[in-house]
């Protein structure tokens, strides 16, 4: 189906984007998808019916015509802002290289409190004091350095396909289609570097936990937070690299969008999942500010910061359920 | 052989507007009855049909609205016929009679049909 949207798209694409371009859009990609579906239904492949749909979908120039837009129909994008197969090919892989070196230099930053900690720690087993804080400190700030020369450093290496946000790009049917298929692919991975990114932020308490239980004095005071600091900074990383890399694709695929071109049909096939109540959806709107006001109220109150935290996974859960009740309606 | 688009444009109205007769209907569906009523023999692609819906609109010989796909709930827009639409429907049906009367005057006996 996805084929078929782009085939559409990319027909429309240098059309001008009136209501009657839109309306026509619209209409044509609904018989398509009938025919589509009718074909799925009679055992044809994938392909087949793709194939079948799209040779018998006919020639725009015959409702150029009746949508006043002859002469669109025979203009042609400018072969300069066309975004080839190669240059898809080179910015995702320069993207994916930026993505990697901007969360390596998130991560160098988190992490830079790591070598404090541990020299600190150092300091109960009997060395000194002051050479270990010495050391501490300038660890800190190597990786201070290191983490922002990588971001400015990687910003401007990615910095020549700025072109693409400020230009009036498109991609042809090939492109968009090889776009579609590569963002497939990532997909699963990044619903995995995604989970995983959460999973380790939220058990970056972990190692606090258990050095407690030692009787050791550097393992129960310092591991704990130097471990906190790497497994949150992995997190960060995954959770960085994971959209990073996803923005990439999705940007790829907004390039014929509305404002440039004969308008993105799927638009209003995209279901806003509002509770229809306005008064749920009033609620709905001020769900997690109030989270955090009863999260802050009730621990200062107990100050039980220690357990307090529970109240945001309960939360979640709560949401989700909340979410997934309006969203069967 | 295939059927020449040039000759049968004429008529895409006159199918499209008996297929909307009995009852309102949409895209896909009449392209499909076209397909089935001709056994196959005309295929209508998707431009020429919404060409010619957007044309008949605009004369007023159909009227769209708005519909759900009961399978899905899914928009759909439906299209159906107007008085004006089935006065036309008789002009072109007339018309075609005498279409076929005079062009057939003109097809030698050898190549007529059920001549071989």
């Amino acid at each position: 189906m996805e084929t078929i949207k782009n085939y559409l798209e990319t027909m429309f694409m240098n059309l001008p984007n009136t209501p009657e371009v839109y309306k026509a859009k619209q209409e044509l990609l609904q018989m398509m998808e009938d025919k589509y579906q009718e074909l799925k239904k009679e055992g044809k492949t994938e392909n087949e019916a793709i194939g079948i749909v799209i040779s018998e979908f006919g020639n725009l120039d015959e409702i150029a015509k009746d949508l006043g837009i002859e002469n669109s129909v025979q203009q042609s994008v400018p072969e300069g802002q066309r975004f080839s197969l190669e240059e898809v090919k080179e910015y995702i892989a320069d993207m994916s290289r930026a993505a990697t070196g901007i969360a390596l230099g998130v991560f160098l930053l988190i992490t830079s409190f790591v070598g404090s900690i541990i020299f600190e720690g150092l300091t109960s087993v009997g060395a000194d004091k002051d050479i270990m804080e010495m050391v501490g400190t300038l660890c800190m700030f190597v990786m201070w350095a290191a983490g922002i020369g990588l971001i400015i450093y990687t910003n401007i290496r990615s910095s020549k396909w700025d072109k693409i946000n400020h230009e009036n790009y498109v991609t042809d049917f090939t492109t968009t289609d090889y776009i579609q298929k590569q963002w497939e692919v990532y997909k699963q991975n990044y619903a995995t570097t995604k989970t995983l990114g959460v999973a380790l932020c939220i058990l970056s308490v972990v190692p606090a936990i258990i050095s407690d239980a030692f009787n050791n004095e550097i393992v129960s005071d310092y591991m704990g937070g130097a471990g906190l600091f790497i497994l949150v900074g992995i997190g960060v990383f995954l959770l960085i690299t994971g959209s990073k890399r996803k923005n990439i694709y999705m940007r790829l695929l907004s390039l014929n969008d509305p404002k440039s071109v004969g308008g993105k049909y799927t638009v209003d096939q995209k279901k806003y999942n509002q509770p229809k109540n306005p008064v749920v959806r009033a609620l709905l709107s001020v769900y997690w500010p109030t989270i955090v006001c009863i999260y802050l109220i009730y621990s200062f109150l107990t100050f039980n910061w220690h357990i307090s935290w529970v109240i945001f996974v309960i939360a979640g859960v709560i949401k989700m359920f909340l979410d997934n009740l309006e969203g069967e309606e | 052989m295939g059927i020449s688009s040039d000759v049968i444009r004429g008529y895409n109205d006159t199918m499209i507007l008996y297929l909307l007769q009995n009852a309102p209907s949409y895209g896909y569906e009449i392209s499909k009855q076209i397909r089935q009523l001709s056994d196959e023999k005309y295929v209508i692609k998707e431009t020429t049909l919404y060409s010619a819906f957007n044309r008949m609109e605009k004369n007023g010989y159909i009227e769209s609205f708005a519909g759900e796909n009961p399978e899905n709930g899914k928009k759909r827009t439906y299209y159906r016929i107007t008085e004006a639409g089935r006065v036309y429907y008789q002009e072109k049906c007339e018309e075609w009679n005498l279409t076929k009367e005079v062009v057939e005057k003109f097809i030698a006996e050898e190549f007529a049909v059920g001549a071989n």
